[in-house]
């Protein structure tokens, strides 16, 4: 293993012209791609070696997702896979530039608590306590194994190399015994690994691809016995003599098919209990470790916060947001649209002030340029809500066919805009002044019982969406 | 808090009955020491079957019901509210959840619920939600407005009013200032219309909502997981 950890391990790379074998070699080694592509096609002109090594590189090594895959098996924290897979739920989070109120009193930063599971590279970095016990790191276990068959799939070729150069030679080979002697031992060899997986598959966790693979080698690895056991015994005798055994072996073969058949589905079927049980445990693990790391510590950070409310409720909602988050996050649903957006801008509101703003999201789009500046605004809007509203802040993001509507209202006791300093950039500047920018509309309707602040952005034209580009977004 | 929109004076007189279901015994005291004085708490359920039958023996003005109850056949509210079919003309239902997802709110609201809260709701906002569904009104947060919204889409019915699979142009009008965080009285006030009017539109809605047979509106639910 200590090779594989002085160099970047051998993986293909997705930097690909075939399968990324040579580039993920080239990573490997430290050479240039280029040099790598050019010696693998010199060496296809030598007889095709090349072509070969190249082809048994694409079966043998695995592709860098599945390999990180592999590593991130273990259930590590499970905000590491919150954080990746949605980003659009991260900023809610951390948010640069949101200085809590009592410094060091924000939730633990998801981000930096949680050893992100692909980083953790060998088994130098132990769990973190109260769980991971459940699963080992596959590498960690099954690392010799994988090298071992490795290297005896490469001792066998060089042995069928060394072979093939005797008889040219010119050194009498015994090849009529040789080669179903080697198909024999071959496939068992193939099948005993298969055998050796499957037993694996008790202890690990196994993807039905895996699984496919397995059954196509233990396919193979029978063909290759059953092949090479009649090669040898229709040696000895005569093809009629050999059907007749073959029947005979087949018939023999089916009862003890039938006879067994029972015992091996109920073996079947406890390994199936058993891996549902191993996967169950591994969600139970995982809830475990994200109830861990992110309610119990908000817990803890109430209850040493008790005499003060205002933290509290700040806590409890951000702690609210999160775990709804996790919980119900449609993985079909894709992230970073405007909704997400705006629910991101109102929790950083909700963060920085304190007062609650409750988003009410109807459809759904795409960013552009023109809906970041929506959100920009409304994030605008939800700060001075969040301010000189007092209470909740309630947030509406219609988005239909005629275009995009954001409606901010909190309650507080109203302003007239016409008493806003002139240089007070807040209002007049971040949003009515962005607004008409990119093409939308920004209206404010204050009465002594609240304030609600109406934008609009309408569809976009094509024509409309160069001309509003401006850089003027700086200011704000 | 400002999530329910119910803050107009629609007290009554007389003091109202009511039953809590929920399995948690914090948030039942929590929730019994929160209610007005003026709100009778006869009963309280923990189980499905409990409720059922607490509330056949009681016969509450106002079952305050949690979606999400252990018990019976795992129906959890839904369950309840069709347990409780034969009362249901003088029992009303509001739905109490901390669960936002639409699937759980639309089912409970279909089976005959006459609103939906959230459980972080103030002790202020869920009286008066308790009086207005007692008198007969519906109570919609701006969440489930938003679902409605959602739900039946933003475009207005062709043929307004009789049809069951879209909102007229003026219930979407209020739908939509609801969702927006409008009390029933700024809608009133907003439309040119009577609170009353505003009323009848929002139990509109909700009948459309039970009614409804557009099987998009199960797909639509259950797809959306949460909001």
């Amino acid at each position: 293993m200590t090779t594989a950890l002085t160099r970047p391990p051998l993986v293909r790379s997705t930097d690909r012209v075939i399968a990324g074998v040579c580039s993920g070699l080239a990573a490997h080694l430290g050479w240039p791609v280029k040099s790598v592509r050019i010696g693998m096609a010199l060496a296809t002109l030598a007889g095709g070696a090349g072509l070969a090594f190249y082809a048994w590189l694409w079966i043998m090594v695995p592709t860098a997702d599945e390999n990180a895959r592999r590593n991130a098996r273990r259930p590590a924290s499970p905000i590491a896979p919150a954080v990746s897979l949605a980003p659009a739920t991260a900023p809610a989070s951390h948010l640069p530039g949101q200085a809590p109120a009592a410094p060091g009193w924000g939730l633990p930063d998801a981000g930096a608590a949680a050893p992100a599971g692909a980083d953790s590279s060998g088994a130098a970095v132990p769990p973190a306590p109260g769980y991971g016990t459940g699963a080992r790191p596959p590498w960690f276990k099954g690392g010799g194994v994988r090298y071992g068959k490795e290297i005896m799939l490469g001792a066998g070729l060089l042995l069928v190399a060394g072979i093939m150069i005797a008889q040219i030679l010119g050194v009498d080979v015994p090849l009529g015994t040789l080669i179903p002697a080697a198909a024999v031992l071959g496939g068992a060899a193939i099948a005993w690994m298969q055998l050796d997986e499957n037993r694996r598959a008790g202890l690990l966790d196994k993807t039905k691809a895996d699984q496919a693979g397995g059954w196509g080698r233990l396919a193979a690895g029978l063909a290759l016995v059953v092949a090479g056991v009649l090669v040898m015994v229709s040696g000895s005798g005569s093809w009629e003599q050999t059907w007749l055994a073959l029947l005979a072996s087949v018939a023999v073969l089916g009862g003890v098919v039938l006879v067994l058949l029972p015992w091996a589905l109920k073996f079947w079927r406890d390994l199936e209990s058993e891996r549902a049980g191993r996967i169950r445990e591994t969600e139970r693990a995982e809830i475990a470790a994200h109830l861990h790391d992110s309610v119990l510590q908000t817990l803890a950070l109430i209850q040493r916060r008790a005499a003060n409310e205002h933290d509290v409720v700040r806590l409890a909602r951000a702690q609210e947001r999160e775990l709804r988050g996790w919980l119900f996050q449609d993985p079909g649903k894709e992230a970073g649209q405007l909704s997400d957006r705006i629910k991101a801008a109102a929790a950083e509101v909700e963060d920085a002030l304190g007062n609650a703003v409750d988003v009410v999201s109807v459809g759904d789009t795409a960013m552009t340029e023109a809906h970041e500046a929506l959100v920009q605004a409304s994030r605008e809007a939800m700060l001075n809500a969040s301010r000189h509203g007092g209470g909740t802040v309630s947030v509406y993001l219609e988005v239909a066919d005629g275009g995009a509507d954001v409606f901010v209202k909190d309650r507080g006791p109203g302003f007239d805009l016409s008493d806003v300093p002139e240089d007070r950039m807040g209002v007049r500047e971040s949003i009515i002044g962005r607004m008409k920018r990119h093409g939308g509309t920004a209206s404010i309707a204050s009465t002594p019982d609240g304030t609600e602040v109406r934008l609009g952005l309408p569809a976009r034209r094509p024509e409309n969406a160069a001309r509003h580009t401006d850089n003027a977004e700086g200011k704000s | 808090m400002n999530q329910l929109q119910g803050t107009g004076p629609v007290r009554q007189a007389q003091s109202v009955r009511v039953v809590i279901v929920d399995d948690h015994a914090i948030f039942r005291s929590g929730l019994k020491a929160d209610l007005d004085a003026s709100i009778q708490v006869v009963g309280e359920g923990a189980t499905v079957e409990q409720a059922i039958a607490v509330i056949a023996r009681e016969r509450p003005d106002v079952v305050l019901l949690d979606v999400h109850l252990p018990g019976g056949l795992g129906g959890g509210g839904r369950e309840v509210i069709a347990g409780s079919a034969a009362i249901l003309g003088t029992t009303r239902f509001l739905a109490l959840s901390v669960s936002d997802a639409a699937e759980d709110v639309v089912a409970v609201i279909r089976a005959g619920a006459r609103g939906y809260v959230t459980k972080t709701i103030s002790g202020a906002e869920i009286t008066d939600a308790v009086f207005r569904v007692a008198g007969g009104d519906a109570v919609f947060s701006p969440r489930l407005a938003g679902f409605v919204l959602d739900a039946f889409g933003t475009a207005p019915a062709d043929i307004a009013d009789d049809e069951l699979d879209k909102l007229s142009a003026r219930e979407l009008e209020v739908m939509r200032l609801i969702a927006r965080g409008y009390s029933y009285k700024e809608v009133a006030k907003e439309l040119f219309i009577s609170i009353k009017t505003v009323e009848t539109h929002v139990s509109a809605v909700l009948r459309k909502l039970q009614l409804s047979s557009r099987h998009e509106l199960t797909k639509w639910a259950a797809e959306r997981r949460l909001l």
